[in-house]
């Protein structure tokens, strides 16, 4: 079977109604029963019938985002013969995060900047290449990114491979040919914004946000036409209920009233420059026709410069796919003044609490702390920490808030506030997102156990450049180890069981129904664990540290594989600037809360492939 | 905002700065003439014959006072959000190391802000002119170069 052919028969992907399309050919009657249709056979947790699903189609494998696979050849019982069956170089120094996507029977890469597109053959020997793309990518975005020059992955949708360029473009390129179908441009890299995140397809839109928290953008979402990429419309991040697209009798936030909320959390006019970015993942319940994202730090980082609560930043955001509006929206952090960004999956199950099935979101944030909201109306149902947290000493069920710590809170007034557990690099980086598993019903997701001090200061505002105002050195935080992977439940909110990891652990998480989840490890171990004990079945040192995400597949030759990128980077690129050899230009000394990961890895972009 | 606007807000801030030291301003000799044509010193010439371009001399190198206004420039005009604390190096390259990427002379450092570099170095010198960028050269080679250490070792 042929990518092609498997591209045909998802051709018909139903649109919606649209008010900007005015004139434009409608959906028919046809396509509206099939959108019913499709909508009932979306895989959809652990409710509906899941097809076979031997390929891995959209950046967290499905719509809910759970990086659950059904393939079952890999077992806990086989699973410590796994070993590599291949490996290539992407020619790229970035940090690799995201994830390759496996279509039939070819599987896409995308690189870091410059963002080169491989479409590797599965079907034939050594895997070559069938073609590869290498689009014109502006070298200003490299320093325009604030933390790497990373890129989390691809979309496929109607034959096309979609995907973000740094600079601010998105591409859509035929998945067979490698021809690029259009190229337009999303994001104003000139006002700081540069592209990172994986988009998201539904239906007939190309779901993407932009990069740009550290550099005092006016954050949004946008909805691009997957036919010709024309923007369908754009929801900003705060500011009037006009540009937020919060809509009279559509939207309702769970403990807010009142109109504008995105415009008078904020002092003066500083939700113009909120930061809000969308550098995370995106995900989509079919039944509910809602989207959900999260999203990043407010800006800058020296809160005084924005006195409120700065809707909408560290907040998950629910949304109408068809034309962006706002269905409700639940802020984690309140006037953020620790850059916790709230950019983290959104994972969408379905869990008994309280005796009764509940749709719910859960999150694990920046901040410390493991959300299970309602996703039908953003309330909170439970929140509790999954590491060290100084900054709060709870979250409050009843306002939603959290309850604050007063010495831990920063500000330019404030000076050198220290001890504030997690550090901003997360109690688990945003983009290492988690996996659940229908079937032992756990969250399995990396951990950073990192403390920072923060001294900010104020800062100017000056287009394309910088708008932080901090400086904030991290410190191993209590127990000796720097971070972990863990099995989480989220009906009793408690981890179930932690591998503790030398180093903080960034990359995101896979879990199988056979029973096996897999991640890697900053000093470059790639491993795969019992996924009910945490047990440790195999394990390989991989060319650099794993900051991307496994995927899992059955190739053309009908075995299961596994794949994951190795690639040091994303924010270590900046703060262990020893790992890096390519730069005679720039040598720098081990930072002190990590002097020994020079030790163990350095950059390097590899694609691997493990198997029985 | 106009860069006329943002560039009267750096010269107050550095004029403020420069009150506080209690010191008169620099005199202002070449600092406003013609930039220099890029041009590095490290670069091989063809048949070693250099282009012509001037060769400028920061008028403040060594000016401890001057230096000390462009520590609050660095950190007022966001330098240090790409280049660290300290210029200690962050997703730009560290600049008190004493490498260089595109040059370490007066110059070339002065080129290097004042015209930007292609991997995202932003030009600065609509915003803060000849003066503001000796300035900030100034304080760059006020830094303590560490000795070049080139080898790390994790060996006892």
């Amino acid at each position: 079977m042929s990518a092609s052919i498997i591209a045909a028969g998802r051709e018909e992907r139903g649109v919606y109604e649209n008010p900007s399309n005015k004139g434009r050919s409608r959906p028919g009657a046809v396509v509206r029963l099939f959108l019913a249709g499709w909508a009932l056979l979306a895989g959809f947790g652990a409710r509906a019938a899941e097809p076979p699903r031997g390929e891995w189609t959209m950046p967290a494998g499905d719509y809910a985002t759970t990086r659950y696979s059904p393939l079952a050849d890999i077992t806990t019982a086989n699973a410590a013969r796994l070993h590599p069956v291949w490996t290539f170089s992407s020619g790229v120094l970035g940090g690799h995060e995201g994830q390759p996507l496996v279509i039939g029977q070819t599987m896409y890469v995308v690189t870091p900047w410059p963002n080169v597109l491989y479409a590797f053959d599965l079907s034939r020997e050594g895997y070559p290449l069938r073609w590869k793309y290498r689009p014109n990518v502006s070298p200003n975005a490299i320093g325009i990114s604030c933390c790497d020059v990373v890129n989390r992955g691809a979309a496929y949708a109607a034959g096309k491979i979609v995907y973000n360029l740094l600079d601010g473009h998105t591409v859509a390129v035929d998945a067979t040919s490698g021809r690029e179908v259009w190229n337009v441009q999303s994001a104003d890299l000139g006002n700081g914004e540069t592209m990172t995140m994986a988009p998201v397809i539904i239906k007939d839109r190309v779901i993407i946000g932009a990069s740009g928290g550290e550099f005092g953008i006016y954050g949004w979402l946008k909805a691009l036409d997957l036919s010709d990429g024309h923007v369908l419309w754009t929801a900003r991040n705060s500011g009037p209920d006009t540009e937020v697209l919060a809509k009279p009798g559509v939207f309702r936030a769970p403990y807010d009233e009142g109109t504008d909320l995105g415009a008078r959390s904020w002092a003066n006019d500083s939700w113009k420059t909120a930061g809000a970015p969308v550098w995370g993942w995106i995900s989509y319940d079919p039944e509910l026709d809602l989207l959900y994202y999260g999203t990043g730090n407010a800006a800058p980082y020296n809160a005084e410069q924005r006195l409120g609560d700065n809707k909408w930043t560290a907040s998950v955001l629910a949304r109408r796919p068809g034309d962006g509006s706002l269905v409700w929206a639940y802020q984690f952090t309140p006037h953020d003044n620790w850059d916790y960004d709230s950019t983290g999956a959104m994972v969408l199950v379905d869990l008994p609490i309280a005796g009764k099935t509940t749709h719910a979101l859960v999150h694990f944030d920046k901040n410390g702390f493991a959300y299970t909201l309602d996703r039908t109306n953003g309330k909170l149902l439970s929140a509790t920490s999954f590491v060290p947290v100084t900054w709060a000493s709870s979250i409050d069920l009843t306002s939603g808030r959290p309850v604050l710590v007063d010495a831990k809170q920063t500000g330019a007034t404030r000076g050198n506030v220290t001890g504030i557990c997690p550090s901003l690099e997360g109690g688990v980086s945003p983009s290492s997102p988690p996996a659940y598993s229908p079937r032992t019903h756990l969250f399995y997701s990396s951990t950073n156990n990192l403390c920072m001090d923060f001294e900010s200061r104020r800062s100017t505002r000056l287009k394309g450049t910088p708008y932080m105002g901090v400086n904030s050195p991290y410190h191993p935080g209590p127990g000796g180890y720097r971070g972990s992977f863990m099995a989480w439940d989220a009906v009793s909110g408690r981890k179930v069981w932690e591998n503790k990891e030398d180093f903080p652990t960034w990359s995101g998480a896979l879990v199988t129904a056979g029973d096996v989840a897999f991640y890697g490890t900053l000093d470059g171990y790639f491993k795969s664990i019992d996924a009910r004990s945490g047990k440790v079945l195999s394990k390989f040192k991989v060319g650099s540290g794993v900051i991307g995400n496994p995927i899992t597949f059955r190739a053309p030759d009908g075995r299961q594989y596994v794949a994951v990128y190795a690639g040091y980077g994303g924010d270590w690129a900046l703060l262990t600037g020893d790992i890096r050899s390519e730069d005679p230009a720039d040598v720098r000394a081990p930072v002190d809360y990590m002097k020994d990961i020079g030790r163990h890895t350095s950059q390097g972009g590899l694609i691997w492939i493990f198997g029985l | 905002m106009s860069g006329s606007w943002l560039r009267r807000a750096i010269m107050l801030v550095g004029l403020a700065a420069l009150a506080a030291c209690q010191r008169p301003p620099p005199a202002p000799a070449p600092a406003d003439a013609a930039p220099p044509a890029v041009r590095y010193v490290d670069h091989v010439a063809a048949g070693e014959v250099l282009p012509p371009g001037a060769t400028p001399q920061n008028p403040h190198r060594g000016d401890a006072a001057v230096a000390r206004n462009g520590a609050l420039l660095f950190n007022s005009m966001n330098c240090d959000g790409c280049h660290g604390t300290d210029a200690s190096g962050w997703v730009g390259p560290a600049l008190g190391d004493g490498r260089w990427r595109y040059g370490g002379s007066d110059a070339e450092i002065f080129a290097s802000i004042y015209y930007g570099r292609p991997k995202g170095m932003p030009a600065f010198g609509g915003t803060l002119g000849p003066e503001g960028i000796w300035t900030l050269v100034t304080y760059l080679q006020s830094l303590p170069v560490p000795k070049d250490e080139a080898t790390e070792s994790w060996e006892p």
